[in-house]
């Protein structure tokens, strides 16, 4: 649409079958936030979000073996570089963070814990985006 | 005339970083909008996303058009199309939800969206199968 799917795969840093993980999450997050809300099933809010913490956990662990295979390969700089780009954005910090803090708040209502805190990593999320949309430019 | 990478990218940064801004505003109880309000960065980004989808598929009514000229299909840009279509509806059912203007199951908001995520992975899922292939 806006974009072609190369200029998203190059953008955003993951590989195709990364983002059918994610878009595969997103609907199954989706389906348990309905059946949740509809009173369907009595699910806890860590059952609702579980779809994208195992996403990220596969996705960590595909882009483990990938970073290990281009080791292998002597591509040791684009490995580093693309373990730590996935690691910061999903498994260690931003989107993992984001997904925590959510389900803690609406578990237990803190208000401590308020919306600009919890959107936080997102927006950080997004600066690192703009980089490194000037980088692959 | 296409927009470059980082001219899509800017478009896109912009209007995502506003509706947060107005969102995070709205559930800190800020800033007493409705909902259609919060929302208004989404409209103004799928208005000009549509408008482009748009002249995109009308360039092809003019006289003198090539088919054969590189371009994607009509069908992939119909596509497009209903995806759009697709969010649309469902950013204005879910407006409507939160505005408690209708009793609506939510089950029925989310049918756009899983429409969409649907045709979303059935893409993704055909342009692995074919890059391997070839």
């Amino acid at each position: 649409m806006l974009f072609s799917l190369r200029e998203l795969v190059q953008w955003l840093g993951f590989a195709t079958f990364e983002l059918l993980l994610q878009a595969g999450a997103l609907a199954l997050f989706s389906l348990l936030l309905v059946l949740k809300l509809d009173g369907v099933a009595a699910l806890s809010w860590w059952g609702v979000f579980g779809p994208f913490f195992a996403a990220d956990g596969l996705s960590t662990y595909f882009t483990a073996i990938v970073s290990v295979r281009l080791f292998q390969d002597g591509e040791k700089r684009l490995a580093v570089l693309r373990l730590f780009w996935v690691l910061t954005l999903l498994s260690l910090n931003l989107k993992f963070v984001f997904e925590m803090l959510l389900c803690q708040k609406l578990v237990e209502q803190t208000p401590e814990l308020w919306y600009g805190l919890i959107m936080s990593p997102v927006f950080i999320l997004l600066q690192l985006l703009m980089i490194r949309a000037c980088r692959v430019n | 005339m296409r927009m470059s990478l980082a001219q899509r990218v800017l478009l896109t940064w912009l209007f995502t970083l506003l509706f947060l801004i107005m969102l995070v505003l709205k559930l800190d109880e800020k800033a007493p909008w409705n909902w259609f309000l919060i929302f208004i960065p989404v409209w103004i980004f799928d208005t000009i996303l549509l408008v482009m989808l748009i002249v995109k598929m009308a360039g092809r009514c003019k006289s003198g058009y090539d088919p054969r000229n590189g371009s994607q299909n009509i069908k992939k840009k119909a596509w497009y199309l209903i995806a759009m279509l697709l969010k649309l509806a469902f950013c204005l059912v879910l407006c409507a939800k939160l505005e408690q203007f209708t009793e609506m199951k939510l089950v029925y908001v989310f049918i756009p969206l899983w429409a969409l995520l649907a045709g979303g992975i059935i893409e993704l899922g055909y342009n692995i199968f074919r890059a391997r292939r070839d």
